[in-house]
């Protein structure tokens, strides 16, 4: 097996680790921090797969913006001190429910034969991809603007505080 | 090489905990971290569909940013909403908002 | 090759939105309710406008589509977001803050919206539902007032971001099997055999199934829709119900027509499993309700299992009813919110026992509303039972007889719970104190329009079947 191969396998148990304690931890705060680990060694797997921009982009975004920003909403609601039951009745449908839902991809992905699938990964190059991005997807690209517009606008509608009359 | 198979169990397995994730947790903030667990699995799906293409496919790529780009504003203005019912509450349970039954 | 006129009325309809914006920032003495009648006149105009681009055919970078369907629904949102501006005039002005951004909003959901129908790629269309999504989530928190608004948005946002995650996984295994996001690409790739890879596509379908389920609100899928309904300000309350759910159903019926056909019989039981139990639970449950917006949520919760019916019997016919039906819908639902937001406005009250003799209050508002109870529940004369019945026709001419049996079964038992309110208005007397209600004469024109809109429908639907079956032709 390739040193990529190696690499591969750390990041992925290290992402999955980290989700798993954004799902099952009793301490929000570590479940954000584990979040917070899965996203990162997710980018570094897209480097992997020879998607640098992605994988920067993932880095900025989520661990820099997302990250932080749930992080203070934690902090600013106080979620650690409430003691609360984190699992609901739920909990055996939902793993029966999770559990399934990851052995029919599995199942359904390993006995697959992808159309053109080649054993060896070709990277997108940056023209190609600035092409896609702003030419044949432009309407997307519009719309994604309009998309960041209105979270913005109602973000702040909704936040907002009155001020005292 | 990384074999396609093993790229698609990843996120399958970072998937299910996801959804796992949304069905389970009671806290509202800890829903949207299931979700955002979720997208990132839907990322990797569409990067490496992209690169293992011959020829590549970018638009893998680009749809691979405009997730991103609609997750982190969707985390913004939830967490708007998150902050808004906090302060009319006043209370830190998120998760026991029921006004509306559930 | 970029032919920009295509996108000319959403374009428009974005400067308006910014104008309507700028207008309460730079003129905030400025009547709130005249803004409200800005926006619904602006909406007509681009109506009119857009009706000018009927029997054309092009696209815009293979993105696009413009045809007949896409016009369709232009008219289609743009009417509804018009007569909801006039409707939310006056509760805007009363009881919300923001009114230039509540209105810009509603046009970039109308964008939205549009774009869901026009697509004919994957990522343009899961971006255009995002937009439809966000706008929602900010107008259904829009009340500050009431803690319900906030809650309302929070279920909102979390299940329709896990319903978009879910949807993304299928695009995303649809992707990786067909190697293209186009419709078109698509259904040539399915069509050149699909041999191999069987277990991801149909894995891919489930999820992609599941996701829409979530956004159309069909049943299992239906949790958020009452709570969304009951907390968010009544006119969105209708925006949700109409527009949400007839862009749901355009996107839905283009994508499956156009690209998953070949694999019609991988996915048909799936749609008409959902349209079943749609219609079976959403009619159940709205038997107990006692909020009038509940009731509606519940109601066009089961209309939505009538709708599956026609994407489960994919076929030109079905499509043609299905579309007749979403006008039917959108004018019947238009006329029952506008008059329950009148009804609002003046009393203040939800209840289905508010709606206490409402008849000897005000008998041209009590009218209107069971028109429109009538025909949603199918009865003949309006506008409901003709859609309804070539709705059913078209499907059991396709085999699914079985489904069209329940259609009618379950249509006969929400005639009760519609009943319920009718009773309300007309056999109960109203309690000591209530007097007559004042109805703003803009509103009790509107109604008195939409009212014989479902009449025109239900008696004389050729002129909308044309058009509904112009529209879907190209699909076929």
């Amino acid at each position: 097996m390739s040193v990529e191969q190696w690499v591969f396998y750390v990041l992925a148990a290290i992402a999955v680790g980290g989700a798993a304690v954004t799902v099952f931890a009793r301490d929000i705060v570590r479940a954000a921090l584990g979040l917070i680990v899965a996203l990162l060694m997710t980018a570094g797997v897209f480097v992997l797969l020879s998607a640098e921009v992605i994988g920067l982009v993932q880095l900025l975004v989520y661990g820099g913006a997302v990250a932080i920003l749930i992080l203070f909403a934690l902090m600013i609601t106080r979620a650690r001190e409430v003691t609360y039951r984190l699992d609901g009745p739920q909990k055996p449908l939902a793993l029966l429910a999770g559990a399934t839902l990851a052995a029919a991809i599995g199942v359904a992905v390993v006995g697959t034969v992808f159309p053109t699938n080649t054993d060896h990964i070709n990277p997108v190059g940056f023209v190609e991809m600035s092409t896609a991005l702003f030419q044949t997807y432009a309407v997307p690209f519009e719309v994604a603007s309009l998309v960041l517009l209105v979270a913005l606008v109602g973000a702040i509608i909704i936040a907002r505080q009155e001020e005292r009359q | 090489m990384i074999p396609l198979d093993q790229v698609l169990v990843f996120s399958g397995i970072l998937f299910a905990l996801g959804v796992y994730g949304v069905l389970t947790r009671r806290n509202a903030i800890a829903i949207l971290m299931s979700v955002e667990l979720m997208l990132t699995a839907v990322n990797t799906n569409f990067i490496a569909f992209g690169v293992f293409h011959r020829p590549s496919l970018a638009v893998g790529l680009v749809f691979a940013v405009f997730v991103i780009t609609v997750a982190a504003a969707e985390v913004g203005l939830a967490l708007a909403i998150i902050l808004r019912i906090y302060r009319q509450r006043t209370t830190a349970n998120v998760d026991e908002v029921d006004i509306l039954k559930w | 090759m970029n032919h920009y006129e295509v996108l000319a009325p959403e374009l428009v309809l974005l400067g308006l939105a910014f104008a309507l914006v700028t207008l309460e920032l730079l003129f905030p003495q400025l009547r709130k309710d005249l803004v409200a009648y800005l926006t619904a006149a602006s909406a007509i105009g681009v109506l009119v406008a857009s009706a000018f681009f009927a029997n054309r055919s092009d696209s815009f970078k293979d993105l696009i589509q413009l045809d007949n369907y896409t016009t369709f629904f232009r008219i289609l949102f743009l009417g509804t977001a018009a007569l909801l501006a006039i409707a939310s005039a006056h509760l805007v002005r009363d009881k919300l803050s923001n009114a230039g951004e509540y209105y810009g909003l509603l046009l970039l959901g109308v964008i939205g919206a549009t774009y869901m129908a026009a697509a004919s790629e994957l990522l343009t269309a899961y971006i255009a539902l995002e937009l439809l999504n966000f706008t929602l989530y900010v107008l259904v928190s829009f009340d500050r007032k009431d803690p319900r608004s906030g809650e309302a948005g929070l279920k909102y946002i979390l299940l329709s971001a896990f319903a978009s995650a879910l949807l993304l996984f299928g695009i995303s295994f649809i992707f990786g099997v067909t190697g293209t996001t186009s419709y078109a690409g698509i259904r040539h790739a399915l069509e050149a055999g699909i041999g191999e890879y069987r277990g991801t596509l149909v894995v891919g379908l489930v999820l992609l199934l599941t996701g829409l389920g979530f956004k159309v609100a069909a049943v299992p899928f239906h949790m958020w829709t009452p709570d969304a309904y009951e907390g968010a300000p009544l006119p969105v309350t209708a925006y949700i119900s109409i527009v949400a759910k007839a862009a749901g159903f355009a996107l839905f019926l283009r994508l499956f027509s156009q690209a998953f056909m070949p694999v019609i019989s991988d996915w048909r039981w799936m749609v008409a499993l959902l349209a079943a139990l749609t219609m079976v639970f959403g009619n159940l449950i709205a038997l107990q309700q006692v909020n009038i917006k509940r009731l509606l949520a519940y109601s066009s919760i089961s209309q939505v299992g009538y709708m599956l019916i026609a994407i489960a019997a994919l076929s030109h016919d079905s499509a043609t009813a299905l579309l007749l039906h979403l006008g039917g819908y959108a004018i019947t639902n238009l006329a029952a919110f506008i008059a329950i937001i009148a009804f609002y406005n003046a009393t203040g009250g939800e209840e289905i026992r508010d709606f206490r003799g409402l008849a000897e209050r005000h008998a041209g508002l009590a009218m209107t509303l069971t028109i429109a109870l009538f025909s949603l529940a199918g009865m003949p004369l309006f506008a409901g039972f003709m859609t309804k019945f070539i709705l059913f026709q078209a499907a059991a001419q396709h085999g699914l007889l079985w489904l069209s049996a329940f259609g009618v079964v379950t249509s006969m038992i929400s005639l009760y719970y519609y009943l319920m309110v009718i009773r309300q208005m007309y056999v109960l007397k109203p309690r000591d104190g209530d007097g007559r209600l004042r109805v703003p004469l803009l509103t009790s024109a509107v109604l008195v329009v939409l009212a014989l809109g479902i009449f025109f429908v239900g008696i004389w639907p050729t002129p909308l079947f044309r058009a509904a079956a112009s529209a879907t032709r190209l699909l076929f």
